[in-house]
């Protein structure tokens, strides 16, 4: 055996006093070091077992992740919709080209509009005719049903009080029969959205609720395969800060490789969406655009991924750590 | 000065069994000492209870100066830190190295990794395993991995060393050997408690020995053989 003199030869007691406070805070950051990469290959060194947990996650976040996007275009396109909100004046019949021309060039000049188109009766008659295939049955009409009409645009931005002021202006004409105003359907659409907002929150905090679960059950797991290593470490003087910090950097693994999953699989989404997207609308004539996740609400996903991996793996830790004792 | 003591102490287990009681004594530092006794006497309760694995019933126990029933549950590791404990079953993991198990106490104390690494070696080279620090301990022979233990307890310099029947599954020559390193660290410095059934080694030692029987403590001789220890 080997000569013990130089080993256990200080004064007992005289351990930790030895350590500055400086070397003992750069060891507790290298503890933090170790713990995060050790708990990180040990996922990985289990690949299988951990992408099942990675892809719940995934999934789970995913869905939320779609919705939020297609809301977000959603409203992209309900804002354009309401930029171009517009008023159409429909004339009464008695009206003739030339006023309904000149009271088009009236309506222009006003302060609150900021462009007009005159559309008389015989021109929309020819639209319709165009655009609608009930060309034969027009045929057979006696005379043109169709009143004149004139478009008209108020200034982008205009607030609803102008508007309404504008629409009440327009209803005193004489020759205005009737004013409708292509913003209803806009309100309801945001109604709509509003509601899918409330939906999208509630899908959000049982899916979230859902990690949390599976997660918690994860570690649950974790914590019963290592029940000797915890007693041990418990004994030699481990704290309890020491024993949690291998189990919530798993929970904070969990949640970041999950988040990074469904990121990926929501621009997959996104890009198996966008062809088809765009080819609608282009049939529409519009130039809209799917938008992917932007960066913002990507790093958002993630962060909250991280926060519900960290906190299910707490809620796990808080309930169970606890009742192992050496 | 004293290292340990024992004023009064009972422990009583929830069901009713009286583990220990009316325990009074006190270990010197430095001192070498031996805790014998049936088995079911209490002895390994009475080592708990200076490592706040259990806390007692009635009375007051003192390690180094501090109450320990006035330390509240998160002073407890630090307790823990300043007393080493070698188990029977020598308590290692066996997903990690030789050194790895050694290095554990340090590691959560918060030692740099150089400076663990001194320490172990020189716990390591003080039980003879120097040479095995890569191997897993599953690989070593029973005495060995209570060797193993035995660096694992010391490593950190603890005041107080503990050890409950640390020779329990080894035949008579590794027992005196495992009972030889203990007596290398009292003349260290360390205080060392030493629980055991092994009355012919025991007596062939000749140190201090406190008696268990039945959850009551004698100071003193053994009875002859075939008393109660035969």
């Amino acid at each position: 055996m080997a000569e013990p003199k130089n080993s256990v030869k200080t004064q007992a007691g005289a351990s930790l006093q030895e350590i500055g406070m400086r070397k003992r805070l750069n060891a507790w950051a290298a503890n933090h070091q170790l713990v995060a990469v050790e708990t990180l290959m040990r996922l990985l060194s289990k690949p299988l077992g951990s992408l099942l947990t990675w892809m719940v996650i995934a999934i789970a976040l995913t869905l939320p992740g779609a919705l939020w996007m297609a809301l977000d275009n959603m409203e992209q396109l309900s804002g354009r919709f309401q930029a171009s909100g517009r008023i159409t004046l429909y004339l009464t019949p008695k009206a003739t080209e030339q006023q309904g021309q000149q009271l088009s060039d009236r309506i222009a000049a006003l302060d609150s509009v900021a462009n007009t188109e005159f559309i008389d009766a015989d021109t929309a008659l020819d639209d319709f005719r165009d655009n609608s295939g009930l060309q034969a049955a027009l045929d057979f009409l006696p005379e043109n049903p169709l009143p004149a009409v004139i478009l008209v645009e108020p200034p982008l931005g205009i607030e609803q009080a102008a508007l309404l002021r504008l629409i009440e202006q327009l209803k005193s004409y004489q020759l205005v029969d009737s004013v409708q105003l292509d913003m209803a359907w806009v309100e309801r659409l945001q109604a709509m959205l509003a509601l899918a907002e409330r939906l999208i929150g509630v899908l959000g905090v049982l899916l979230a609720l859902a990690i949390l679960l599976v997660v918690g059950n994860t570690i649950r797991l974790a914590i019963a395969a290592r029940v000797d290593e915890i007693r041990v470490v418990k004994l030699v003087g481990g704290t309890n800060a020491y024993v949690r910090r291998p189990f919530l950097y798993t929970g904070l693994w969990y949640g970041m490789v999950g988040g990074l999953l469904a990121w990926l699989l929501l621009i997959l989404c996104w890009a198996l969406l966008n062809g088809p997207v765009a080819d609608l609308a282009e049939l529409y004539g519009s130039g809209f655009e799917l938008k992917p996740l932007s960066a913002g609400a990507a790093m958002v996903l993630l962060l909250a991924a991280m926060l519900l991996g960290w906190l299910g793996a707490w809620w796990s830790v808080s309930r169970h750590l606890d009742h192992i004792e050496p | 000065m004293t290292m340990v003591q024992f004023d009064r102490v009972g422990k009583r287990y929830p069901g009713g069994k009286e583990a220990l009681s009316g325990i009074n004594f006190e270990l010197a530092r430095g001192e070498f000492a031996f805790l014998t006794g049936h088995s079911g006497a209490g002895k390994s309760t009475l080592l708990k209870l200076m490592m706040l694995m259990e806390r007692p019933s009635r009375g007051q126990v003192f390690v180094d100066g501090q109450n320990l029933g006035r330390l509240r549950a998160g002073q407890i590791p630090y307790l823990r830190r300043k007393v080493g404990v070698v188990f029977q079953n020598h308590q290692l993991l066996f997903d990690r190295s030789v050194f790895d198990n050694v290095a554990l106490p340090l590691q959560i104390a918060g030692y740099t990794p150089a400076e663990a690494g001194r320490r172990v070696r020189a716990a390591l080279d003080s039980v003879g395993l120097l040479g095995m620090e890569k191997r897993n301990p599953i690989e070593l022979s029973g005495g060995e991995q209570q060797r193993v233990g035995i660096a694992r307890a010391v490593v950190n310099k603890p005041a107080l060393l503990l050890a409950d029947e640390p020779t329990g599954n080894l035949d008579p020559e590794l027992s005196a050997e495992i009972m030889n390193l203990f007596l290398r660290f009292q003349q260290v410095g360390v205080t060392v408690l030493i629980a055991s059934h092994d009355i012919a080694l025991i007596e062939r030692m000749g140190h201090r020995r406190l008696i268990l029987d039945h959850g009551h403590l004698h100071e003193g001789q053994i009875a002859g053989a075939g008393g109660i220890y035969g």
